[in-house]
């Protein structure tokens, strides 16, 4: 009955064996890591943005060239196909000795064992050998020469600033159309015009553009250089190979001695340059989550030329977006970095590293990427691509990259079914995005109108324009200043200014709980809190972003970022065409039912004094169990269509993002938010009880999806409480995250049902939805026999993962979410 | 018309996907002439509230002090045998409910702090009704509604009339889900209002009717003509349990009847049986009858869609 499933090719199955055999063996690739290293020793004193575009050619021109024998598409970030790889400039030097430095047996354990990422020997002894290097020369040690004091004293008793390692801001769309489409040789021309014109008249105002110029001509030569060499290396391969593997090197080669310096003039051409870009782009530093924004728009043209003119069966293009998928999803980060004691743990329990990421990392490299939506007209852009794109995901049930779905009233019927279709099947992707509420945020955001209609979403659920907005990430650059947890400012506002989980005071001295007069006096100091908060997390990102201006640009972003080439300045120095930076808020649920609590308990019906509720808070319940049930019974909590206190979850949520957009961003650019939540189980566990009935430790409510439990109403309560978040506001996006049992959308209207449903909440004003069909009982035989349900994708948050990954913590948590029965 | 006309339900459904065209929201009434085997909602079938019991949200006694064994005027509850706490605090006993003894006065689920006890159903208005149901109008635009379900929602005919009619007054599509056990006159007085009836037909043959569901059929029969012949719009639900109403016999004459009422009949949707509604029997304290009852397989489901198809309705699996 499963109308879509196209056969998957023999090929693209060879592929995916491929990638479950590897995904047992993995490897740590330090190739990447060794050339920036020693082209940093010998190039002590070049200037920041000619040091990066000299090691980008370097690495280009010395990293090894691997082409397998399967390969459709070439180039991976390392030697090795799905290699991990992390970038040293922005780990701790501590955690480089601390793991590599162990004890051998103890280094062993951790990191030479089955299921551990393998480093060899004589990896190990480099990296504690440039450990001392780094020490002096990190991002961090960049952050530590201009970072004023009173931001470390922000941080927890005892932590080292250098173990949140300074990373790079992330988090953006390169401009991959004009890389395929344009070429790296177009803008290397229009580099030595520029640089022509300068040097005509050198100014203060210029000089710095000189330098800007000749790095891009030098990333040019790099990228260019390195497909050549592909180029080479392929008809090397084509000597010994027969037939049609023959034939299809030498194409291969043809093409790679094409691309890069000269637009794409096919599909596969098309494909391997947007995969040698974000080669080039991981060489230059991990910027975690770049992703690819509206690759249907560009892809889908060459697509659709090369069906028409027989070059590609239908088959052919399909095999080919398949192979992309899979290709593209190869890249694999080491993101947060867990020490030897985690690992020789996990190790003994059967577990990998990545199982030990708090549910927040897959075997990926967080990207997303964005089908559909619209053309700078704003009439619809769908195509073939977007069709056989989304296809690939259905047949293949990976869960990285992510993948979006631009909505609009030009959706094809056929888009939304297979959208509906996949996300049943492939457990929440595509988020569906609504198109007519998040352009309006675009130009919110000063972005022109035509521009805004080329937004694409990156990391979890935050859009941006593609390819022209040098945006920034969710968290990076606020350095753990807790600005975003609102529940800890509620709890300073319970507390008079103490974190009780860790004696700590906060920023404001005030009042506690019992010594409030009123609600709205309570609310007042709330509003303080988190205004005072803003305003420090605020001026904490000039901070940041003075870090990479100084010392870490990204010239592979520049080089084709719209803006750039225009102005004469790295994205870094502000060079791009749109500016902006985010910082997401969590925990909805959390904080409202607990404004909830207090004003109806404590200050409407009077039933209990706030000395009581503090007492109890205080205690974290212990003897109160009576009270706390009450409160979990009665108080009307969000998520149910109760207008109370769905209003308090809007009143705080706007309030943060409204002056959180007031504040002024990085390159005159804004500051955004939006409500996303990756930690709500570890960041649980780190929070206080709280006035809605939690107790200390456990789970924060997960992004802007209301509390696990309160729930009493069903699901159109529910979305339509989720609704009333001022979503026009929250411009890094948030969605809701529904789950349904099987039976609910079975039989052949459900599609159509659930497409109303997203629809309707949309219609409301919502910007981004996902949905999960898992049932109960299919997790828990997941979590009985792991082997047997590999391919079990859930919807987290702003990403899907493989159940089975999950740690057991979460894996309960997700089980616990509401689940949709009718 | 009566807006404060009183009426029994036992819940409100939004998302009620199985309950007619698009999103619905669907009022469940109290109260059923009809007692099927396989009814997964026991607690429609009496008009009566009953006393609903969930042990795993029992905390144990001590947390509230015995306020259940304290309530109840006739001492029908007990603590049970101690049991490990679900957070794994220490052992707990919960409460143990004595249905011989229980007359479900509910005086216990008032005093229950975590609801462990609860009442099946409440009374409610018309007015309330709508006001709950308003709230979910923005997601009907797509030919969705309000479904009045059951119970049987004829049973109390003036709250569900006066339903229809506010319901219909605000401009929204109404369903109603119905055994067809009901006067004739009834039928006539509300079918102004309904857009669709659900109507179910359980067994073709009266005397197999009435073994499974306590009643013969033929006021069912006759009221599903007489709906077709006023004018009504039907979709027919037909329910396949195995070894109970899934013999050839009955399907063929049940899809013979079905096209005999002619263009009344726009859709015949086939309800394999399913276990979900077991767990509702041991919050009430019931058995539950039918033990040895599987769900029907694909293959027969999709046969048996086909006999529908073949007489030329349009049939859809459920």
């Amino acid at each position: 009955m499963e109308k879509f499933d196209v056969p998957v090719s023999a090929r693209v199955q060879q592929l995916q064996q491929k990638r479950a055999r590897i995904n047992k063996d993995l490897r740590l690739n330090i190739e990447r890591n060794r050339i920036l290293t020693e082209y940093f020793r010998t190039h002590e004193n070049e200037y920041p943005i000619l040091k990066k575009a000299g090691f980008l050619y370097e690495w280009a021109a010395t990293r090894e060239i691997n082409i397998d024998d399967d390969d459709i598409f070439l180039g991976d970030a390392g030697p090795h196909t799905r290699s991990v790889h992390f970038d040293i400039e922005q780990t701790s030097t501590n955690w480089l000795r601390r793991c590599f430095g162990d004890t051998d047996e103890r280094f062993r354990a951790a990191w030479q064992v089955p299921g551990s990422i393998w480093v060899d020997d004589e990896d190990r002894k480099y990296l504690v050998e440039v450990a001392d290097f780094w020490d002096t020369r990190s991002i961090a040690a960049t952050g530590l020469g201009l970072v004023p004091p009173e931001f470390f004293d922000r941080f927890p008793k005892g932590f080292d600033f250098r173990e949140l390692t300074g990373s790079y801001p992330g988090h953006f769309l390169p401009n991959y159309e004009k890389a395929v489409c344009v070429g790296f040789g177009a803008v290397r021309r229009e580099a030595e015009a520029k640089l022509e014109e300068i040097r005509k008249k050198t100014t203060t105002d210029n000089v710095r553009s000189d330098l800007f110029y000749r790095a891009v001509i030098k990333t040019c030569d790099a990228i260019i250089l390195m497909s050549k060499r592909y180029a080479a290396g392929c008809r090397e391969k084509a000597e010994t190979a027969a037939g049609d593997r023959k034939a299809e090197l030498l194409r291969m080669a043809d093409s790679c001695e094409w691309i890069m310096e000269n637009p794409a003039r096919n599909l596969w051409e098309g494909i391997q340059a947007v995969l040698f870009y974000q080669n080039l782009i991981t060489a230059d530093g991990t910027h975690w989550a770049d992703s690819p924004g509206l690759i249907d728009s560009f892809l889908g043209v060459l697509l659709e030329n090369d069906v028409k003119t027989g070059a590609l069966s239908h088959e052919q293009a399909q095999e080919l977006c398949d192979a992309f998928l899979m290709q593209i999803g190869n890249q694999i980060i080491m993101f947060p970095k867990p020490n030897n004691d985690m690992l020789i743990e996990a190790h003994k329990q059967g577990k990998i590293f990545f199982d030990l990421q708090g549910g927040m990392q897959n075997i990926a490299a967080g990207m997303l990427i964005t089908l559909g939506g619209m053309k700078r007209d704003g009439s619809g852009d769908y195509n073939l691509a977007t069709e056989m794109l989304l296809l690939s995901y259905y047949r293949l049930r990976v869960a990285e990259p992510s993948l979006a779905l631009r909505i609009n009233k030009d959706t094809p019927d056929r888009i939304w079914e297979i959208a509906i279709a996949c996300s049943k099947r492939a457990g929440g992707l595509p988020q569906f995005n609504n198109d007519e509420v998040i352009i309006k945020q675009m130009i919110d955001k000063g972005i022109a109108l035509e521009d805004a209609r080329r937004y694409a979403v990156f990391g979890c659920v935050e859009p941006g324009v593609s390819g022209m907005e040098w945006s920034m990430a969710a968290n990076c650059g606020a350095f753990g200043g807790g600005m975003n947890s609102l529940v800890n400012l509620l709890n300073f506002c319970i507390h008079g200014n103490v974190n009780p989980m860790t004696g700590e005071t906060g920023q404001l001295p005030c009042k506690k709980l019992y010594e409030y007069e009123s609600f709205e006096e309570f609310q007042a100091e709330y509003e303080r809190q988190i205004k005072a908060s803003i305003d420090l997390g605020a001026r904490m990102i000039h901070f940041a972003t003075l870090i990479f201006d100084h010392a870490w640009p990204c010239i592979s972003a520049s080089v084709m970022l719209d803006g750039c080439m225009e102005s004469g300045k790295d994205v870094t120095w502000g060079g791009a065409k749109y500016n902006g930076h985010g910082q997401m808020i969590n925990a909805v649920a959390t904080v409202a039912d607990s404004m909830m609590t207090i004003k109806k308990l404590c200050f409407d019906d009077k039933t209990v004094s706030t000395r009581e509720l503090y007492d109890a808070l205080s205690t974290n319940w212990e003897g109160h169990e009576q009270l706390r049930q009450r409160i979990l019974n009665e108080v009307p909590f969000y998520g149910n269509d109760n207008d109370e206190s769905d209003a308090l979850a809007a009143w705080a949520y706007g309030l943060t993002a409204e002056y959180m957009n007031s504040r002024p961003g990085p390159y005159n650019g804004c500051l955004n938010t939006g409500a996303l939540d990756l930690y709500w189980v570890a960041g649980g566990k780190r929070t206080w009880a709280t006035p809605d009935g939690r107790k200390t430790g456990d789970a924060l409510s997960p992004s802007s999806d209301p509390r696990q439990d309160a729930v009493k109403n069903g699901p159109l309560s529910y979305v339509k409480s989720v609704s009333k978040l001022p979503w026009d506001k929250l411009r890094c996006g948030g969605a809701i995250n529904l789950r349904f049992d099987a039976n609910s959308v079975r039989g052949d209207e459900s599609a159509a049902k659930v497409r109303d449903l997203i629809s309707s909440y949309f219609a409301m004003g919502g910007v981004q939805f996902h949905f999960t069909v898992a049932d109960t009982e299919i997790m828990r035989a997941a979590q009985k026999n792991p082997q047997d349900y590999q391919d079990l994708i859930v919807r987290i948050a702003g990403f899907s993962a493989y159940f089975t990954h999950l740690p057991f913590d979460d894996q309960e948590n997700y089980i616990a979410r509401y689940e949709i029965q009718v | 018309m009566h807006n404060n006309e009183k009426g029994q339900i036992y819940d409100i459904q939004g998302y009620a996907v199985h309950d007619g065209p698009g999103i619905r929201t669907t009022i469940f009434t109290k109260g059923c002439p009809l007692r099927c085997l396989w009814c997964h909602s026991p607690e429609s079938q009496h008009h009566k509230n009953e006393l609903g019991y969930l042990p795993i949200k029992c905390l144990g006694l001590a947390t509230c002090q015995n306020a259940c064994i304290e309530a109840c005027p006739r001492g029908a509850i007990s603590a049970r045998e101690p049991v490990q706490a679900l957070d794994g605090s220490g052992m707990v006993e919960k409460a143990e409910i004595d249905r011989d003894i229980c007359d479900a006065c509910l005086q216990c689920s008032e005093v229950c702090i975590t609801k462990a006890l609860y009442s099946s159903g409440r009374e409610t208005t018309v007015d309330e009704v709508y006001a709950r149901v308003d709230k979910d109008r923005d997601f009907f635009q797509n030919g969705g509604g309000i479904t009045i379900s059951g119970g049987e929602p004829m049973a109390q005919f003036d709250f569900t009339y006066n339903l229809a009619i506010r319901l219909k007054e605000g401009g929204l599509h109404i369903c109603l889900d119905t055994t067809g056990q009901a006067q004739e006159e009834q039928y006539r007085k509300i079918m102004p209002f309904i857009d669709l009836f659900l109507y179910d037909i359980k067994h073709m043959d009266s005397e197999m009717h009435k073994k499974l569901t306590g009643l013969g059929n033929e006021l069912i029969l006759s009221n599903a003509r007489f709906l077709a012949e006023s004018g009504a719009a039907l979709q027919i639900r037909v329910p396949i349990i195995p070894k109970l109403t899934d013999s050839e016999s009955n399907l063929q004459k049940t899809s013979e009847f079905c096209v005999s009422l002619g263009s009344a009949v726009k859709l015949v949707q086939l309800l394999p049986y399913h276990k979900a509604g077991r767990m509702k029997y041991d919050r009430l304290g019931w058995k539950y009858k039918l033990t040895n009852v599987e769900p029907p397989d694909d293959a027969f489901m999709a046969k048996t869609l086909e006999l529908f198809q073949r007489h030329g309705l349009n049939a859809q699996l459920y």
